[in-house]
C-alpha cells in the first residue's frame, strides 16, 4: 500500500485526440498565493519560488476553478 | 437566570483579538518554567547560565613541548569570552525579502528548524602576550518559541494570529525539521542537600564497603551538577566517590579534609565530635579513620594537595608546568562540593556529611527516600539545554588541545606565533554546536563525554503532539522519573507518596508500564526558575539567634545543636530548643516579603531515629513550590516539597487545629493536575475511573489547534461538531478551554434496549448521526521532495508538471503544474502529483496509497531558504472524512468507554413523555462494578443546565453529606417539572408501550476517541506469505493475517474440532507436499527420473518416476503432506549435518 512511482505509457505516435488537453497548448497560467502576504503570484516552471511582493518562500495553490462535484450519498 | 457560558465575551475575543494582552493569560503561566529556564541562558541583568558556564570552563593552557619535557615551552591560552545567540533570521545573502525575521509558522510549514545564530567570542593569548579575539560562528542553535530569542516574544493575540499562530500561543517548545519538540521535565535528586542512603548496591563496590552512604548533588551556578557520595566502610572509615568523565574515583575523605584547609588530627576530631565525646561509636570510628590516614605519611595541607595532584594530573589532562599542588587545588575546585567556592565551607560541609553518615550507621537517623518529592527537584528544559551547550563548548576547547598535543607528540612543527598554524588548528575541530543541539532535540539522545551527572542517555525529548488541547498541555505539565527507573523491577519508585501532596497529581498518571513514573504537576504547583536573592538570610538568622560557630559552654561544645544550611552551605548553628522559633520567625519575615517568598525553609525537628535534624534553607531554582494561605495574616505563602513534610497545612476549614495548623489550602482541587481537574464530579467516582478519564481525555478527537490552516502535522484529528460542555468546572473557563472544544453534549439514556448495548457497546441515534454527532476529520500530510532524487550539489533535473506523455486519466486529478486540484477526491492508486524527469523527458507520478478516500485540502509549494531555486518540495494536506461508524470508540468523562454498535433509527428509539429521544443509549451494567457516580450526577446536572440554559459548575469537593449534589440538582429538576431523581417514564420506540421501569436520562458530555475501526480493521482470506516458511505474514500494513496462536489451538483441541484445526494450521497456512522414502525415512533423497519406454520402433515415450537416490528404488516412495516450515527445518538441520528420519507406521 506504499506510494509507488509509476511511469506513464509512452507518448502515442499518432496525433492526440482533440479532447485531450495538453500542457503545451497555451496552458492556463498557474497562480499561487503567497503564504505570508497573500499576494497572487504567477510562477512558471523552472522559476524560483519566491513572492514578488515580500520574498516569502511558501506558496499556496489556489482552489481550482473547475467544477468539483461528488455524488452526495 | 443569566447565562454562564460567556458566549458573547468569547465571540468578541475571537473577532477582535487584543494586541496588548492575551485572552486567557492563565495559559501562559503553565509553560513558564520552560520559557523562563530558556531565557535564563543569556538573560540580563543577572548573568546567564551560559556566561557562568564559560566562566567555569575557564582558560585552557596548552604547551608546545611534550609532557615529559623539562622545559616549560610556550604556553597558548585559549578561552571563550562571551556567548551570543541571535534571533532566527534569514541568511544574509538573501536579497529579495521584505523582512529578515523568520517566524515559527514558516519553519513548521517548510519543515525547517527554528534556529538562531550562535557565536562565541573566542580568545587566545601566547605567553602573556597580546590577547587575540575573534567572533566565531558556532552554528544555528534551536530557539525555544516565545523565549527572549524568539521573534514572537512580545506578541499578543492579535499579532500572533497575524503570524499564523494560535491566538493564545504559549511557546515553550522547539521546532526541529518542522516538528514541535519539548525537552521533558525530569525528576532529579534535590540539589545541595546531603541525603542519607541505604543501598544494598553500595556494598557491591568492594570487600570492605557497606550499604551505607550519604550523597549530595552539588549544582554550580551554570546549573551543571556533580554528585559526591560518601561511603561508609566496614572498618569505620569513609571514602568519597565522584564521577569524572563517566569514570568513578574513590578517595579517602581525610585526604580531602586535610587538603581543603590547614588543620590537624585534633582539629578534625573536635569538629567531627562536636562535643559529644561520650558517643564512643562515633569517637572510635573517627580515631580509627585518622589513624589509618597515617599510612600516607603526610601532615600539611600542601603535602595532601600534592598527593591529590599527582594522582589526578593525567585524568584532568593539565599542562606539565602546573605543580602538583596546583593540580590538587584544581581537583578540589572541579570535583568536591562544587556548589561552594570557599574551601572552609567545603570543609565544614564535608564534616557534616561524615557526621550524618555516622548517625545513619548508628541508627540515630533514618535514610532519606530518594523517591519522595521531598528530596527531588525538576531538571528544567533550559537548564539541560545549557548543560549540553556548555559541554559542547568545552569539547571544542579540549579538541584544540588534543590536536596540538598530537602535533607536539608527532614532532610536527608547532608554532604558536604562526597565525596560519593557529587558524588551521582552531578551524579543524567541529565547532557546530547548533547541529549538536538540533540532534539532541530531534532524537532526545544525549551524546556526552561527562554524562552530565544524569542517569539516562536517551528519551529526553518528546514530540508535542497536538491530538487535542489536553494532550498538548499535558506535555508541558508532565514530569518523568527517568527512563532508568522504567527498567527497574522494583515498583517502589512508582508509589504514590503522601509527600507529593499538592505537587504531583495522584490521579493523572498512565496505567501500564509508565505508571507512577510519568506524572503530572498539580495545577497550583510552580517551578522556580531563578536563583533567588538570599544574601540577607544569614543576617536575619543571626538576629533570630543563630550562632556562626557551634555553641561552646565552658570548654566543651554544647550538645543538641543543629546546623543551619543555606543552599548546602553551613551558615550557622542553633540549639534544638531555639530551632523552631528561628524557622518560624524566618517564615514570618518571608511572608512579610523581607526575603523572597519562594525561599524554602525546611525545618527538620529533632526526632528519635527520624530524618537528620537541621534547618535547610533553599533559594535555588528548579524546586517545586505551591501557594497556600498563611493563617496568621491571611497572606499567601509559597511552600516547597521539602518543608511541606514538617508543616501543618489544613485542607478544609474543619481540619484546622488551634495552635498547630499554620497554613491552609486555597482549594482541595489544587492537588489535581489540569486534566484531572476537568473530570466532572471526580470526587464521586471510583479513583481508577478518574485515571482512565485522564488517559482518554488525551486521546479524544477535538480541536487540536485554531490555526489549522497553517499546521502541517503528520496527522491531525479534528472533531467537526465540538461543543462547550454544559457541565464544567471553573477551571474550564480559567483556561479558556472553550477555544478548543473536545466533545459533544449528548442526551444519554441508561437502558438495556435492543441488545446492541451489551458489553460496553453504545447505540447512537441515527438521526443524531445524520445531524453530525461526533463527525470527525483526519488531516494527513504528504510531502514530496524531488531533492531526494539527486545527490546534494547536483543540478536540479526534476520539476513538478505534466508533459505531453501524461495520460488523460492523470489530468483528471492533476493540474498543469503536476499538482492535484484542491478539492479533488482521491482513491487508492490515483495520482497524487506528477513530476517531469528532464533528462529522460518523461512524466512520473506519485500515487496515493491510502486505503481510504481522501480529499485534497491544501497544496503548499515550499521554496528554499534563499528563494533562489525552483520548487522542489511540496506539501499536500489530505482530508479524510471520518463519520462515526460501527466500531468507533466513544467515552463519557468518567472512564466509561464503549464502542458504537449500531446506528439505530430514531423512530425505533424510546421516547419520554415530553418526546425527547436519546442520542446515545448505554447499558445499566456499565455502572454497578465501576461505581462512576459522577456520571450520574453529571447527567442530572447537564439535564437541568440544559433546561435552565446555564453552565453547571462541577468542581470536585464542592458538595458534602449535608448539602448533596443529588439534592442540589434534584431540586432544580423538580422545579422544571422533572423527576427529582433524574428518571423519567419512557415508551418503547417499537411498540409504543410504557416501560415498567423509569429510565435514567440526562445530558452527558461525550468524547469521541481517536481509536477508530478504519485504522484498525484487519481482514485477509489469501494473501502474501513469508518467503522462507510459506506461512502467512503478519501485520495490518502488509495485508497479513492475525495469528492463530497456541491458546486458540488449545481451544479448538478442547472442542475436538480437529478438521477445523487441520484447516487453520495446515491447509490455510503452509501446506505443502513432498516425496518420502519410507525405507530410509528421508524427504530429500527422492529424485525424479525420466525413463524412455519404447512403444514401437519409432516411438518412445518419457515416463517420469520418482525413486530414492539412496535406496535406488521407487518402491518405498510416498507423497506426504507436511508443513513447509517442517521442510525448512529439515533443510536447516541437514545443513548442519543432522539427518531427520521420518518413521512411518506402515512400511
Amino acid at each position: 500500500m506504499n506510494n509507488q512511482t509509476s511511469q506513464g505509457p509512452p507518448p502515442p505516435s499518432g496525433p492526440l485526440s482533440s479532447a485531450t488537453p495538453r500542457a503545451s497548448d497555451n496552458a492556463p497560467k498557474m497562480q499561487y498565493n503567497c503564504a505570508d502576504c497573500g499576494t497572487e503570484n504567477e510562477i512558471k516552471p523552472k522559476e524560483p519560488l519566491r513572492c514578488k511582493e515580500c520574498g516569502h518562500r511558501i506558496m499556496y495553490k489556489q482552489r481550482t476553478k473547475r467544477m468539483v462535484q461528488f455524488e452526495a450519498r | 437566570m443569566p447565562s454562564t457560558f460567556h458566549t458573547c465575551e468569547r465571540e468578541k475575543l475571537f473577532l477582535n483579538p487584543s494586541s496588548k494582552r492575551f485572552g486567557v493569560p492563565e495559559l501562559q503561566k503553565l509553560v513558564k518554567p520552560f520559557i523562563d529556564s530558556f531565557n535564563s541562558l543569556l538573560e540580563p541583568p543577572t548573568k546567564g547560565i551560559l556566561h557562568y558556564a564559560i566562566d567555569d570552563i575557564g582558560v585552557m593552557e596548552i604547551s608546545d613541548v611534550p609532557y615529559t619535557s623539562p622545559t616549560k615551552g610556550n604556553i597558548l591560552k585559549v578561552w571563550i569570552e562571551d556567548v551570543l545567540i541571535g534571533k532566527p533570521l534569514l541568511p544574509e545573502n538573501v536579497r529579495a525579502a521584505k523582512s529578515f525575521q523568520i517566524f515559527p509558522s514558516e519553519c513548521r510549514e517548510r519543515f525547517k528548524t527554528y534556529a538562531g545564530k550562535m557565536s562565541i567570542k573566542f580568545c587566545w593569548q601566547v605567553n602573556n602576550g597580546r590577547v587575540n579575539m575573534e567572533i566565531r560562528n558556532v552554528g544555528m542553535c534551536p530557539i525555544m518559541i516565545k523565549s527572549n530569542r524568539c521573534n514572537l516574544q512580545s506578541f499578543y493575540s492579535k499579532q500572533l494570529i497575524e503570524h499564523h499562530e494560535e491566538s493564545e500561543e504559549m511557546g515553550g517548545y522547539f521546532i526541529i525539521n518542522g516538528i514541535e519538540k519539548i525537552i521533558r521535565h525530569l525528576i532529579v535528586q534535590r540539589r545541595n542537600y546531603v541525603m542519607a542512603l541505604i543501598r544494598p548496591s553500595f556494598a557491591n563496590r568492594g570487600k570492605s564497603y557497606t550499604e551505607y552512604g550519604v550523597s549530595i548533588r552539588c549544582a554550580r551556578l551554570d546549573q551543571t551538577t556533580m554528585t559526591n557520595t560518601l561511603h561508609y566502610l566496614k572498618d569505620g572509615s569513609c571514602m568519597l566517590r565522584f564521577l569524572w568523565r563517566k569514570q568513578e574515583y574513590l578517595v579517602p575523605v581525610i585526604l580531602f579534609l586535610k587538603s581543603l584547609v590547614e588543620t590537624n588530627d585534633k582539629g578534625i576530631f573536635e569538629m567531627l565530635m562536636l562535643g559529644d565525646f561520650e558517643n564512643t561509636f562515633f569517637s572510635d570510628r573517627v580515631e580509627l579513620m585518622l589513624q589509618e590516614f597515617k599510612s600516607y605519611n603526610v601532615q600539611s595541607r600542601g603535602q595532601c594537595l600534592s598527593i591529590l595532584g599527582e594522582k589526578f594530573r593525567i585524568i584532568f589532562s593539565l599542562p606539565s608546568h602546573y605543580s602538583n599542588q596546583r593540580v590538587g587545588e584544581y581537583v578540589l575546585k572541579k570535583v568536591l562540593l562544587v556548589h561552594l567556592n570557599n574551601n572552609q565551607d567545603k570543609f565544614n560541609l564535608l564534616i557534616f556529611m561524615i557526621r550524618k553518615l555516622y548517625s545513619l550507621v548508628a541508627g540515630d537517623c533514618c535514610s532519606d527516600n530518594p523517591d519522595s518529592p521531598q528530596n527531588q527537584e525538576i531538571l528544567l528544559s533550559g537548564n539541560l539545554y545549557g548543560m549540553i551547550a556548555k559541554e559542547k563548548l568545552m569539547d571544542y576547547l579540549s579538541s584544540i588541545r588534543t590536536l596540538i598535543v598530537a602535533d607536539v607528540n608527532s614532532k610536527k612543527n608547532v608554532d604558536f606565533n604562526n597565525k596560519k598554524y593557529l587558524s588551521t588548528i582552531f578551524n579543524k575541530p567541529s565547532s557546530d554546536i547548533g547541529k549538536k543541539l538540533s540532534y539532541f532535540l530531534a532524537t532526545g539522545n544525549l551524546v556526552s563525554n561527562t554524562g552530565l551527572d544524569l542517569m539516562q542517555t536517551s528519551g529526553y525529548t518528546i514530540v508535542a503532539e497536538k491530538i487535542n488541547f489536553f494532550r498538548y498541555i499535558s506535555h508541558f505539565r508532565c514530569v518523568h522519573r527517568g527512563s532508568f527507573f522504567a527498567e527497574l523491577k522494583t515498583t517502589t519508585v512508582r508509589k504514590l507518596l503522601p509527600e507529593s501532596w499538592g505537587f504531583i497529581c495522584p490521579v493523572h498518571t498512565p496505567d501500564g508500564s509508565p505508571c507512577g513514573l510519568l506524572n503530572h504537576l498539580s495545577y497550583s504547583c510552580r517551578i522556580i526558575t531563578s536563583k533567588l536573592n538570599a544574601d540577607r538570610i544569614p543576617i536575619f538568622l543571626s538576629e533570630f539567634g543563630m550562632t556562626i560557630r557551634p555553641l561552646i559552654s565552658g570548654h566543651k561544645t554544647e550538645k543538641n545543636q543543629m546546623c543551619i544550611q543555606l543552599d548546602g552551605k553551613i551558615v550557622g548553628w542553633c540549639s534544638h530548643k531555639n530551632a523552631k522559633s528561628i524557622a518560624d520567625k524566618l517564615r514570618f519575615i518571608k511572608i512579610e516579603e523581607k526575603i523572597p517568598i519562594d525561599i524554602e525553609i525546611g525545618y527538620v525537628p529533632p526526632s528519635n531515629g527520624g530524618q537528620y535534624p537541621g534547618i535547610y534553607i533553599f533559594s535555588t531554582s528548579a524546586r517545586m513550590m505551591r501557594p497556600v494561605k498563611y493563617l496568621a495574616n491571611g497572606k499567601t505563602d509559597m511552600v516547597g516539597s521539602f518543608e511541606q513534610v514538617y508543616m501543618n497545612i489544613a485542607c478544609l476549614p474543619e481540619d484546622i487545629v488551634e495552635g498547630v495548623t499554620t497554613h491552609q489550602e486555597y482549594s482541595p482541587t489544587n492537588i489535581l493536575s489540569i486534566v484531572a481537574n476537568l473530570t466532572p464530579f471526580s470526587d464521586y467516582n471510583q479513583s481508577p475511573r478518574n485515571m482512565y478519564q485522564c488517559q482518554m481525555a488525551k486521546q479524544t478527537m477535538g480541536t487540536p489547534s485554531t490555526a489549522l490552516m497553517y499546521r502541517t502535522d503528520n496527522k491531525l484529528y479534528h472533531l467537526q461538531t465540538g461543543q462547550t460542555p454544559i457541565v464544567r468546572p471553573e477551571l474550564h473557563n480559567t483556561l479558556g478551554l472553550d477555544g478548543f472544544p473536545n466533545g459533544t453534549n449528548a442526551i444519554v439514556a441508561v437502558i438495556s434496549y435492543t441488545g446492541y448495548d451489551m458489553e460496553d457497546a453504545l447505540i447512537i441515534n441515527k438521526s443524531s448521526y445524520e445531524r453530525g454527532f461526533g463527525y470527525g476529520t483526519i488531516y494527513k500530510s504528504e510531502i514530496i521532495d524531488l531533492g531526494e532524487f539527486r545527490a546534494v550539489g547536483d543540478p536540479i533535473h526534476h520539476q513538478f508538471g505534466l508533459e505531453d506523455d501524461a495520460p488523460t486519466s492523470w489530468r483528471e486529478k492533476l493540474d498543469n503544474d503536476g499538482l492535484p486540484f484542491i478539492g479533488a477526491k482521491l482513491t487508492t492508486g490515483d495520482p497524487l502529483c506528477a513530476y517531469i524527469d528532464r533528462i529522460k523527458g518523461v512524466t512520473k507520478i506519485k500515487m496515493y496509497g491510502g486505503s481510504e478516500d481522501a480529499y485534497i485540502d491544501q497544496v503548499r509549494l515550499l521554496g528554499d531558504d534563499l528563494g533562489k531555486d525552483e520548487v522542489q518540495k511540496v506539501h499536500i494536506k489530505l482530508r479524510i472524512p471520518r463519520p462515526p461508524v460501527i466500531g468507533d470508540k466513544f467515552s463519557s468523562r468518567h472512564g466509561q468507554k464503549g464502542v458504537l454498535s449500531r446506528l439505530w433509527p430514531q423512530v425505533d428509539l424510546p421516547f419520554t413523555e415530553s418526546g425527547m429521544q436519546p442520542d446515545i443509549i448505554i447499558n445499566p451494567h456499565a455502572f454497578p462494578s465501576r461505581m462512576t457516580i459522577g456520571m450520574f450526577v453529571e447527567s442530572m446536572a447537564g439535564k437541568c443546565g440544559a433546561l435552565f440554559g446555564v453552565a453547571q459548575d462541577c468542581t470536585p469537593f464542592k458538595y458534602n453529606e449535608e448539602s448533596t449534589a443529588i439534592d442540589y440538582f434534584g431540586e432544580q429538576l423538580l422545579r422544571s417539572g422533572f423527576n427529582y431523581h433524574g428518571n423519567e417514564p419512557m415508551y418503547s420506540g417499537t411498540t409504543g408501550e410504557e416501560f415498567q421501569a423509569d429510565i435514567y436520562i440526562g445530558v452527558v458530555f461525550y468524547q469521541r476517541l481517536r481509536h477508530m475501526v478504519s485504522d484498525k480493521w484487519q481482514v485477509r482470506s489469501t494473501g502474501p506469505v513469508h518467503n522462507l516458511t510459506m506461512q502467512p505474514i503478519g501485520g495490518r500494513k502488509r495485508n497479513g493475517g492475525i495469528r492463530f496462536g497456541e491458546m486458540e489451538r488449545d481451544s479448538l483441541l478442547a472442542h475436538g474440532m480437529s478438521f477445523c484445526l487441520q484447516d487453520r494450521l495446515m491447509n490455510c497456512s503452509d501446506f505443502s507436499q513432498c516425496h518420502l522414502c519410507r525405507e530410509c525415512g528421508s524427504i530429500f533423497t527422492s529424485l525424479s527420473l525420466k525413463t524412455h519406454h519404447k512403444i514401437d520402433s519409432n516411438r518412445t515415450y518419457k515416463k517420469h518416476h520418482i525413486q530414492c537416490d539412496i535406496c535406488n528404488t521407487a518402491k518405498w516412495i510416498t507423497l506426504i503432506k507436511i508443513p513447509s516450515a517442517f521442510k525448512y527445518l529439515a533443510t536447516e538441520l541437514a545443513s548442519m549435518g543432522i539427518k531427520i528420519i521420518l518413521d512411518t507406521e506402515t512400511k
